[in-house]
């Protein structure tokens, strides 16, 4: 079965004054409709990069190689006016911050039915479809509408933009860093409405570092290191035995198991190593680690790992 | 807010007092003598008629009496007479000039408002193009040349040699003079007065708006699929023009200023005209008079953009829960 | 001998490093500033050196070639009494850009002396300092210099009234810039050691402050000339400056006002674009330099 969204070695380079930050190479994943794809990574990793490079909303002075397919076709080189069409209406974003991603100074009713009108609904059936959805988290349209951004809570913001992604009832829900600095019950009812997306049966991107959160949703993940893709597989399978070291390394940090925490620091994106980002602070690396930059090998449980002790199978 | 507007008209008269005691020092510091000036140059006024004249302004008294009868007389709106023929008071004459230095200045600003916002958008929305270089190399060039001397050429140019637009005065001599004002007589002096103050504006624009295009919001909207118009229309112009407000103020004391030399290159009758005058006659009691008068308008001006300020943005007129 | 030609060689080695640094800095200079510095450079050359370089007399009235336009024998024309305007030009712009450093370094040295006694004083002193700082500057410009120069031209005379009206108009944008640096100098570990070591505040000012302004009120100097040669010019070009026998390129510009009727564009045209030479190059100049080193600075100087 063909994936529904498909990224194919994308590799993002911003071009800035303290030089090349390359925030993604050859990154490559896959998502069906109904399923989850977790992208996990510290924060710096290139995590949010990707999320905006599917919906090409990067700035100007980046360069983008490699190929993102939405239901077979590619985005990358979609005129402007195609490329408005399909954001909202088959793609949606949920964004990182809630609260500087809608517009300060307007009222938000005005934004929300402009933003649903931009999905091509007609002004009276933008208003019924947010006034069901947000129904559904709690919401009064009629109340929230005269209101201004900063005149809500963090939870109330991001029920709100939730709502929006899901106007146009796209296929693919891309939700960048849903849950940070959230408190605990909020993240509960963010992670139950995220499943509630997926079972709409659309295709869902949760992007995150929070490694409880993605233990809860479940699903495929992928885990991105120093602007790499270092490990994909089910998400089950990653908790009870990762197969990058620095999926290893990850978990032992967790408080609730060793709590220890890695030593060294992630490179600079600006100046990746030639090798093995990871090589200079993984406990079981040898010499090849420290020459050549690993490819992603297959792994029994049916997933992948860019490590050369998994080369030989 | 209404507090806000309260304390800031109570500290006016404090201002308006430190800038009369700073004129009244510098009048009293420097070695002009009124009466010299008055008598002019002819050597035949008798040192008793020049007492006189002295004592007449009441020049012998002394000096913290006159202070407080300065003062006094101009909490009660009597600014002085000028000492240019006739001894007319200065505040009737400040009155009769000020509305046509008001149409002045309230046209180059609009002129100044409207090409800034036009531009400066069409400057960002093409930005890194031919038109955007332009517009940018021409408003460098707008700051770095002199006013006046743009005055003088558009002058040439205009009325001279084309004869499109008349060479100045506010209205044609030559028909029946009502005290209106032609129209065709205000285009030069108000272009000319907005040209002082329209390329910084214009780059403010551009600049704010290329800042706000890169913020969150901005991305989120164009991530619902909202169009690049729309987009640079209500997502980023109004947030780029709202600390706009509070440079308004500042600047608006800037635009006054221009008009000393604009209004004598065009001959314009107004206020800036009035003030040359007044420096060219050393006519003291006039220009200390206008200078306290746009005091009080920078001080307005100010307390106008706090205002404004605190009405239009949203974040601080409802604050947040 | 062999000593004297030894100290020689070395005088001269260390000329040529300074050399070498000096061309070092200017090739980092983008496109635009070394243009700009070039074209500043001959303009200062040119008017300085107006008696020698200019091609004729500049009191030379010719009455046969009265308002003449641009030709090869006069490269600028001549004015309404056969003068060649090219010379008035070449000696204005020298009074110009004298008169105007000369104001710009008055505005600049009041404003520093504001400045550092209101960050070293602090306390009540330095918050009366700024209250009058903040009534200077609330001042329209230009009318407050028409005030100062009919109150102090008959005693200054043309020169001085000018500087005067230059130096107190903008002394309280560089009083703030100055007192900034010295609030965020106070901040840095040199002073903390200088402290510690017992120095009182007059040492402090002397030997740490200062040397550290400087920069900074260098390009204070240069970020105030332009200013100073446009109110200057206006000043004069309103006949409320310096007198017609001391003509500056603002005195010419009020001369080609009055023979703009009679068809005499030219002398309107070039001393204006002699002004608007000087600042764009020195506006250039003091961008690029304040870019780099004052970031901060450019809400407080939009004077």
């Amino acid at each position: 079965m063909t994936a529904l969204l498909e990224v194919e070695g994308l590799s993002v380079a911003f071009r800035t004054r303290r030089g090349v930050v390359q925030a993604l190479s050859q990154a490559s994943v896959a998502v069906q409709p109904g399923q989850l794809l977790l992208v996990v990574g510290e924060s710096g990793s290139g995590k949010t990069v990707l999320a905006h490079t599917m919906l090409r909303l990067l700035p100007r002075n980046v360069d983008v190689s490699g190929s993102v397919r939405l239901g077979g076709q590619e985005l990358l080189d979609l005129p402007p006016g195609v490329l408005r069409r399909l954001r909202g209406r088959r793609m949606a974003l949920i964004p990182q911050s809630p609260a500087s991603s809608l517009n300060p100074v307007r009222r938000l009713g005005g934004q929300l039915l402009e933003a649903a009108q931009a999905r091509g609904l007609t002004k009276q059936q933008a208003r019924t479809r947010l006034r069901e959805l947000l129904d559904e988290v709690g919401l009064d349209l009629d109340v929230v509408g005269g209101r201004y951004v900063h005149q809500l809570s963090g939870g109330m913001q991001q029920r709100i933009v939730n709502a929006m992604a899901l106007v146009g009832a796209p296929d693919v829900v891309i939700a960048d860093e849903p849950t940070s600095g959230l408190d605990a019950d909020l993240v509960d009812t963010t992670a139950a409405q995220l499943r509630a997306i997926s079972a709409r049966g659309a295709a869902l991107v949760v992007i995150t570092h929070d490694l409880r959160l993605a233990q809860r949703l479940g699903g495929r993940l992928a885990l991105l290191y120093a602007s790499r893709i270092v490990e994909v597989g089910p998400t089950a399978a990653f908790f009870a035995a990762p197969a990058h070291p620095y999926g290893r390394e990850l978990l032992r940090a967790l408080p609730e198991r060793e709590g220890k925490s890695i030593p060294g620091m992630s490179p600079q994106l600006t100046a990746l190593p030639g090798h093995c980002a990871f090589a200079d602070r993984c406990p079981d690396r040898f010499d090849r680690c420290t020459q050549t930059v690993p490819d992603l090998y297959p792994l029994p449980g049916g997933g992948l790992a860019r490590c050369f002790a998994h080369a030989e199978r | 807010m209404l507090k806000l507007i309260v304390r800031r008209l109570a500290v006016l008269p404090l201002v308006l007092l430190t800038v009369a005691t700073i004129t009244f020092a510098l009048t009293e510091i420097s070695p002009f003598d009124p009466v010299a000036a008055y008598v002019g140059a002819e050597n035949n006024v008798s040192p008793q008629r020049q007492a006189q004249i002295a004592h007449a302004w009441g020049f012998d008294q002394p000096i913290y009496e006159r202070f407080g009868r300065w003062i006094s007389n101009l909490a009660q709106g009597d600014m002085g007479n000028s000492v240019v023929a006739g001894g007319q008071p200065v505040a009737g004459e400040i009155a009769s000039r000020a509305s046509a230095s008001l149409a002045l200045v309230g046209g180059a600003l609009a002129l100044v408002l409207v090409g800034g916002i036009v531009f400066g958008v069409l400057a960002a929305a093409f930005r890194g193009t031919v038109f955007d270089w332009l517009v940018r190399t021409l408003c460098y060039f707008n700051t770095a040349a002199p006013s006046f001397w743009i005055g003088l050429l558009a002058l040439y140019v205009f009325s001279i040699e084309l004869g499109w637009l008349p060479a100045g005065g506010s209205s044609d001599p030559r028909t029946v003079d009502d005290g209106g004002v032609d129209l065709d007589h205000l285009v030069l002096p108000m272009v000319i007065l907005a040209l002082t103050q329209y390329a910084w504006f214009t780059l403010y624009v551009r600049n704010t708006l290329l800042e706000v295009l890169r913020e969150d919001h901005v991305r989120f909207a164009r991530a619902q699929g909202i169009g690049e118009v729309a987009v640079l229309l209500r997502y980023a112009l109004p947030n780029a023009l709202i600390p706009f407000v509070t440079l308004v103020g500042t600047h608006l004391a800037e635009l006054i200023g221009g008009t000393i030399l604009i209004e004598s290159i065009f001959g314009w009758p107004g206020l800036g005209l009035l003030s040359l005058k007044a420096a060219l006659n050393e006519d003291i009691p006039m220009i200390v008079a206008i200078t306290l008068c746009a005091s009080v308008l920078v001080v307005l001006g100010n307390l106008l953009a706090d205002v404004l300020y605190r009405v239009v943005d949203p974040r601080v007129r409802e604050a947040s829960p | 001998m062999s000593a004297s030609s030894g100290t020689l060689s070395a005088s001269l080695r260390a000329r040529g490093r300074l050399w070498q640094r000096l061309t070092d800095a200017v090739g980092r200079w983008p496109a635009s500033v070394r243009v700009a510095a070039g074209v500043l450079v001959a303009l200062v050359a040119a008017a300085l050196l107006a008696s020698i370089v200019a091609p004729l007399d500049n009191t030379a009235v010719d009455l046969d070639r009265v308002l003449e336009g641009p030709s090869a024998a006069h490269l600028m024309g001549t004015d309404e009494v056969g003068r060649d305007l090219l010379t008035r030009v070449l000696h204005g712009a020298r009074i110009s850009l004298t008169i105007a450093a000369a104001a710009a370094l008055a505005a600049v040295a009041a404003g520093t002396l504001v400045g550092v006694l209101a960050g070293t004083l602090g306390g009540r002193i330095d918050a009366v300092l700024m209250r009058v700082t903040d009534v200077f500057a609330s001042q329209n410009h230009f009318l407050f210099g028409v005030l100062l120069l009919v109150l102090f031209r008959p005693a200054l005379g043309g020169a001085g009234a000018v500087m005067l009206a230059v130096g107190l108009t903008h002394w309280p944008s560089l009083a703030r810039i100055v007192r900034g640096e010295l609030m965020s100098l106070r901040e840095r570990p040199f002073v903390a050691a200088a402290v510690g070591g017992g120095a009182n505040r007059r040492r402090l000012v002397r030997r740490h402050y200062l040397p550290h302004l400087l920069p900074a009120v260098g390009l204070a100097f240069v970020l105030t000339v332009p200013h100073a040669i446009f109110h200057e010019s206006a000043y004069s070009f309103l006949g409320l400056g310096l007198p017609a026998h001391q003509a500056s390129l603002g005195n010419i510009l009020a001369d080609g006002q009055r023979s703009l009727l009679a068809g005499g564009w030219w002398i309107a045209l070039f001393p204006g674009l002699a002004m608007l030479a000087a600042a764009m190059t020195t506006g250039t100049i003091a961008e690029y330099w304040r870019e780099h080193l004052h970031p901060r600075w450019r809400s407080e100087l939009e004077l």
